[in-house]
């Protein structure tokens, strides 16, 4: 069957090219048309014109850029290589030299390729299950290397200076004040020793734990050296280790919305129509297996049938009556208050959790223990409840699909990250007596040290305990309810398993689940320096857990929308947990008094209150330059020329959007200007014959 | 990185290198999957370039293409014959395009050309409505193909023709985000 192919009119290197265009070769003659829409090599083109053409070393596009056949391109590129060998000097340096560099790209990009984290696991992933699913592990990825990253942050400016500082024997460092009572904090009460107490204290950041470096109160305020060569500021350090890793947190993020936006921005910003989108772009070429490829099939109708369902919404919409929209509106009003009731009624019951918790947390034992984590439960419990009711709100909302996905989603996040924000005011109103310090426990030391000896760490323990709590919970789900949901559906066949079904992998809850986990995090980064690695540690073991039960537990989830799987949309919502989280940390920083009993800002009023004192500590060239900086002569002017740039750039996009505006209707005339013209022509030829 | 091979000249291995954006070792493992298609037909040796072509259905049924529901209108973009008979240059040149690392444009062409039933050069309503129904496997009923049908065509075509040239498509897709992620196979 292969004898009777055509032969080929080229020979295989090309070498009787005649030095036309197109090359003598048998092709079935519409595809020659198609070559119209090429761009054209020009093969009489002198590579020594292309350059003092412009003065730029734009080399001509690579070959294999071009969209030939591989005998056209390897004919090309021997042309071009028997150019190379006769030109000499600049021209020949310069090609060689875009020739190795773009071999050093290559190299370059291999070898990065290697150290891709996880890279064929987020391969497999997206083949079987998708886009949507994969963008929840390719920012889950993200979120590992960015808490890895600062981790070694932290532990470069602080953990280390701080190990060295210990190992080298501390000095006194007691100032004698009239704070006496302040000054009281023990970390290990000795008692009677349980034997399971290892697991009390591993499990609620107490004991051992305490008196370590994972916790602001085990660092010192020294910063005097044994020998006087160096010198290590480490209050210093640690004060600006948490603002460096908050910035560095911000612009790893905004850079990666950058490219997302980058596309929106460039075209004009309007959003393309969907259903082109889907048709065309709709099909993962990479998908394997006979399941996910109907799976795909099954997703592309599912998006198609929203698409129209929503069209069919909007004509219904549009021809309500007066009345029955009035109806609709208050019921939506309605929904929209039992909505936000119901994340109320979370909230008050966050709010008499964590009080309940700060109150009675010196019990011993397990029922301690599960005061103690008590917030932590009802916060999960709420953000497990309260959306599923919601849910159910949705449905009399009658909104359409899309909307309604969004609405949902909208909820969630305020629930979760404002529950956070609850449990963090709730501590707040313990430690300062909610503000008031001259109730008789705050007034000694402006905290309430009778119940908190050392507050910072007391806020780092609830961090550490919510951190860990979310992880037990993620894998105790996963052992106790999706495994046994599989085996029941799969062995069970009964109307109530068809029902229920298998699990769906549900993107957009995971995803806050994730936003949860780092927002906790970089509230207690302050105040728990170790916390980013075991943020870490549980994020890698998440993604394994989450990988085995996507695939061993979990049906692709049918329903799908672009807008709610997309990574902006994850980095937004990222967005204002960093900001709940940087509020958090200026408050703490600038107005609550540090503790006495322990930590690196034992003795300043705030934390903050180091940077002016170490500031006069500088030499008087930079305290002069600095002062500038902050004064009106420069801020002024950096401000107005900020807002003329500002202006320039929002300038510029309207006028891209506008001239793609105008370009597009230019092209509808000059298509009914082609077939009018068209017909014009015929009509003669008619009139001629 | 072999000196021991004897499938390809260093000269040949460099030429595939620099027309195509695998690395020499892609290309060899590229050879023994398209080797592994036909073992009879397909020579070891291909240092003096023999003639060889597989057909279309040894093709297809690779498991990277097996269930693509364009995997005919695929081969076919990519033979020389518009048959579906591919030489190496064709097979090694398909999955080139397909890869990771081609660009946006050139994707766009060949994808262009994958979904042009009719090789008109234009993607009329016919080419569109044979597209629905591979992608959804005919589960959509008549009115609504021709509902999406023309939805696309209204959406994407900008010089009014009802129908959608390259230029039409290009501009689409240039605005499409994950159209490099989805047009990609991975071998």
């Amino acid at each position: 069957m292969i004898g009777e192919l055509e032969r080929q009119g080229l020979g295989p290197t090309g070498n009787d090219f005649p030095g036309d265009q197109e090359p003598p070769r048998l092709r079935r003659a519409p595809s020659r048309a198609s070559d119209r829409n090429y761009p054209r090599y020009d093969w009489s083109a002198d590579p020594a014109e292309e350059e003092d053409g412009a003065g730029n070393a734009e080399a001509p596009p690579e070959i294999r850029t071009l969209p030939w056949p591989m005998e056209r391109k390897r004919a090309v590129r021997q042309v071009q290589q028997m150019r190379a060998h006769v030109s000499f000097g600049a021209e020949s340096w310069r090609r060689n030299k875009t020739k190795s560099l773009r071999k050093l790209q290559q190299n370059v990009r291999e070898f990065l390729y290697f150290f891709s984290l996880w890279r064929k696991s987020l391969q497999k992933i997206g083949g079987n299950f998708g886009g949507g699913v994969k963008s929840y592990f390719v920012f889950l990825r993200f979120l590992v290397v960015l808490n890895f990253v600062s981790f070694l942050l932290i532990a470069g400016f602080v953990i280390a200076p701080s190990l060295v500082r210990r190992s080298a024997g501390t000095g006194g460092f007691v100032n004698s004040t009239d704070k006496e009572s302040c000054l009281v904090y023990d970390p290990n009460p000795q008692g009677l020793v349980v034997f399971y107490e290892f697991f009390l204290h591993l499990l609620s950041g107490t004991g051992f734990m305490e008196d370590s470096f994972m916790f602001y109160g085990y660092y010192n305020n020294n910063t005097a050296v044994e020998d006087g060569s160096l010198s290590y500021n480490i209050p210093l350090a640690y004060l600006f280790t948490a603002a460096f890793y908050f910035a560095f947190c911000l612009c790893c993020i905004i850079a990666r919305m950058g490219t997302a936006a980058r596309v929106a921005v460039a075209t004009g910003g309007r959003a393309i129509g969907n259903y082109s989108l889907i048709v065309f772009t709709g099909w993962d070429y990479g998908c394997l297996g006979d399941r996910a490829t109907k799976l795909k099939q099954k997703n592309i109708y599912y998006r198609l049938q929203v698409d129209l369902e929503e069209e069919r919404i909007k004509k219904r919409a549009a021809s309500l009556t007066p009345w029955r929209k009035v109806a609709l509106y208050t019921l939506r009003v309605l929904m929209f208050l039992i909505a936000l009731g119901l994340i109320g009624t979370a909230f008050y019951g966050i709010f008499e959790a964590t009080k309940f918790s700060q109150e009675n947390g010196d019990r011993f034992g397990i029922l301690g223990l599960f005061i103690e984590y008590l917030p932590s439960i009802v916060i999960t419990t709420g953000n497990f409840l309260v959306p599923l009711l919601c849910d159910q709100i949705a449905l009399l909302e009658k909104y359409s699909p899309s909307i309604t996905v969004v609405v949902a989603l909208l909820r969630a996040v305020v629930l979760r990250l404002v529950s956070l924000g609850i449990l963090l005011f709730t501590l707040w109103s313990q430690i300062t007596c909610s503000g008031d310090l001259e109730k008789e426990d705050c007034g000694n030391c402006s905290y309430n040290n009778k119940k908190y000896q050392c507050w910072e760490t007391s806020v780092g323990q609830e961090m550490y305990k919510l951190t860990l709590f979310d992880l037990l919970v993620t894998i105790a789900l996963l052992v106790l309810v999706e495994f046994p949901r599989r085996m029941v559906v799969d062995n069970w066949s009964s109307k109530l398993s068809q029902l229920v079904g298998r699990q769906e992998f549900v993107v957009p809850s995971n995803v806050l689940g994730l936003v949860y986990g780092q927002t906790v995090v970089w509230t207690g980064a302050l105040f728990c320096p170790l916390l980013p690695l075991i943020n870490t540690i549980k994020f890698v073991i998440l993604f394994y857990c989450k990988k085995i039960t996507l695939f061993c537990n979990c049906r692709p989830a049918l329903k799908t929308f672009r807008s709610t799987t997309s990574t902006f949309f994850f980095l937004v919502v990222l967005l204002f947990g960093w900001g709940l989280a940087l509020v958090a940390m200026i408050y703490s920083l600038a107005v609550i008094h540090p503790s006495y009993a322990c930590g690196p800002f034992r003795f300043f009023t705030t934390m903050w209150a180091i940077v002016p004192n170490s500031f006069y500590s500088l030499s008087e060239v930079t305290q002069e330059f600095l002062f500038f900086i902050g004064s009106q002569a420069f801020s002024i002017p950096l401000f107005a020329l900020s807002c003329v740039v500002m202006c320039y750039f929002i300038a510029l996009a309207s006028i891209y959007g506008r001239s793609v505006a105008m370009l597009k209707a230019q092209l509808k005339l000059e298509g009914q200007d082609k077939q009018f013209l068209v017909k014009q022509i015929e009509k003669m030829k008619r009139n001629n014959i | 990185m072999g000196n021991k091979q004897t499938i390809f000249t260093d000269e040949q291995l460099d030429a595939y290198q620099d027309c195509t954006f695998f690395t020499r070792k892609e290309i060899l493992r590229l050879h023994g999957r398209y080797h592994e298609l036909a073992p009879h037909l397909v020579p070891m040796d291909y240092t003096n370039e023999p003639d060889c072509k597989l057909p279309l259905a040894l093709i297809v049924d690779m498991p990277e293409l097996k269930e693509n529901p364009f995997r005919n209108r695929i081969v076919e973009s990519f033979s020389e014959d518009g048959m579906g008979n591919l030489s190496f240059n064709e097979f090694v040149d398909m999955f080139s395009v397909l890869s990771e690392t081609a660009p946006r444009e050139l994707k766009a062409i060949y994808a262009f050309k994958i979904y042009d039933f009719n090789v008109d050069n234009y993607l009329c309503k016919e080419d569109l409505e044979k597209t629905l129904n591979r992608l959804t496997k005919e589960e959509l009923t008549p009115e609504e193909v021709d509902l999406v049908c023309e939805k696309t065509i209204d959406e994407a075509d900008l010089d009014g023709d009802n129908k959608l040239s390259y230029s039409d498509f290009e501009n689409m897709i240039s605005r499409a985000p994950d159209f490099l992620s989805t047009f990609h196979i991975r071998i």
